[in-house]
């Protein structure tokens, strides 16, 4: 076992960790933060996405240790049903969420997008999402949901 | 297992050395084999946490970048987009933006791929690999190091690459399934130096036709010290279409890639740009 620390959704923990552990499953099972999903588990899916340090990662793709020190901002530390981002406000607003098992992690895309890119084209807006598949909406709902929280934004 | 975080690359190589590790750089590549349980290793030496493997800077001769920088380091990169633009070509297409931020050029190397999107980019630009290990530093092209089996020996870094500032016309193309997250089904990178009004020097290396990425000689020979016209380009795509026809033999991807290269080869031509050389 190893000791590792963690800011997840700007708080610190200090957990025990088994170094085969990804991050995934530290997030998913020892802080119970299930609004990040296994889809795949290898990378393509992106149902998994966190933001690491200002950069979306794949958190099936990520150890535990190589998240140490680093802070990790996964869905629930977004918005909530009281306060929604203006991502997820404009993901409801749009219709962008059908079964919603790639909504955290095209929310996450889409946001950390936003933050570095407040007024992103819609080519731009493609390339950030390219990493999350859906497999119902057929994307058009949620590349104008994302345009909708960037006018927003203005 | 055993992880170890080590904060310098001497601190790295003294724990290879001494505790037969493995090394991981961003990891999508290794810890997805370690899930699957192909590899699993006793001893992982994470290489994170070590800034100078990460740096992308210029000298006088080169551009050189550290093995940790990612594929996202390197594609917004200004210097690598003007002084290595077939690697920056590459570092906009390959995986997906996730995949682009934890993915590294010496990971890349490391896992070697036949597909591996950064190493046909590399072999065409010309450049060089710098290996550390207890016995000191070791500098050689990355053509010669891909002919070797096994890559690396035990306790062998990899710490980055040295390219050659070259004033030369340079591009990249690559064919997947779609447009994002596709693992390379061929790609191909061009490097074409200038004489005069004419083509000099020619490298061209193919991704995803056999075991390892590889610079076609038979194709620097044909293609190099020619006018660079529609004839040319006709010369180029004959020639490529027989150098994978060689080098995939009857694979059953064979009758596939020997007709699909011909346009991506003409992709990674219509793609060259001018980069700069030595500064003067």
């Amino acid at each position: 076992m190893m000791t590792i620390e963690l800011i997840v959704n700007d708080k610190k923990y200090v957990l025990e960790v088994d170094p085969q552990e990804r991050l995934l499953d530290v997030l998913r099972n020892r802080l119970g933060l299930m609004g990040t999903k296994e889809g795949c588990g290898e990378g393509e899916c992106g149902a998994c996405t966190v933001i690491l340090d200002g950069k979306t990662v794949n958190a099936c793709l990520v150890l535990a240790g190589q998240a140490q020190n680093s802070a990790i901002t996964t869905i629930e530390g977004v918005g909530n049903r009281q306060k929604p981002h203006p991502v997820q406000k404009a993901f409801v607003e749009v219709g962008a969420v059908q079964c919603g098992f790639c909504t955290p992690g095209m929310v996450l895309s889409a946001k950390n997008l936003l933050d570095k890119n407040p007024h992103p084209s819609d080519e731009e807006i493609g390339v950030a999402l390219s990493g999350n598949l859906c497999r119902c909406t057929g994307y058009d709902k949620i590349l104008r949901a994302v345009k909708r929280a960037a006018e927003e934004e203005k | 297992m055993k992880y170890y975080r080590p904060q310098s690359v001497k601190e790295a190589i003294d724990i290879a050395h001494s505790a037969q590790g493995m090394f991981l750089a961003g990891g999508t590549d290794l810890v997805l084999q370690m899930q699957k349980g192909k590899i699993l290793p006793e001893v992982l030496i994470d290489l994170g946490k070590i800034s100078e493997l990460r740096e992308i800077r210029e000298t006088n001769e080169s551009v050189e970048i550290g093995s940790m920088a990612t594929f996202t380091d390197m594609g917004k990169s200004e210097l690598v987009a003007k002084k290595a633009s077939a690697l920056w070509l590459a570092c906009q297409t390959m995986g997906s933006p996730q995949i682009r931020n934890q993915a590294t050029l010496g990971g890349n190397l490391g896992n070697c791929s036949p597909a591996a999107d950064g190493l046909p980019p590399l072999l065409a630009l010309g450049a060089d690999v710098v290996l550390l290990s207890v016995e000191g530093v070791k500098q050689l092209p990355l053509a010669n190091l891909l002919e070797q089996t096994p890559l690396l020996s035990p306790g062998t870094l990899i710490g980055g690459f040295k390219i050659p500032k070259r004033h030369q016309f340079t591009g990249f193309a690559k064919l997947g399934r779609r447009e994002a997250l596709a693992i390379a089904r061929l790609s191909v990178a061009v490097a074409l130096e200038l004489e005069g009004s004419k083509i000099g020097n020619v490298r061209v290396a193919l991704g995803a036709v056999g075991r390892r990425a590889f610079l076609s000689e038979p194709l620097a020979q044909s293609l190099s010290h020619q006018e660079f016209n529609e004839s040319w380009l006709k010369l180029g795509i004959r020639q490529v279409q027989g150098v994978v026809r060689e080098a995939l033999g009857e694979r059953a991807s064979a009758p596939y890639k020997r007709v699909a290269v011909a346009g991506v080869f003409r992709e990674a031509v219509a793609s060259l740009r001018l980069q700069g050389g030595l500064d003067k």
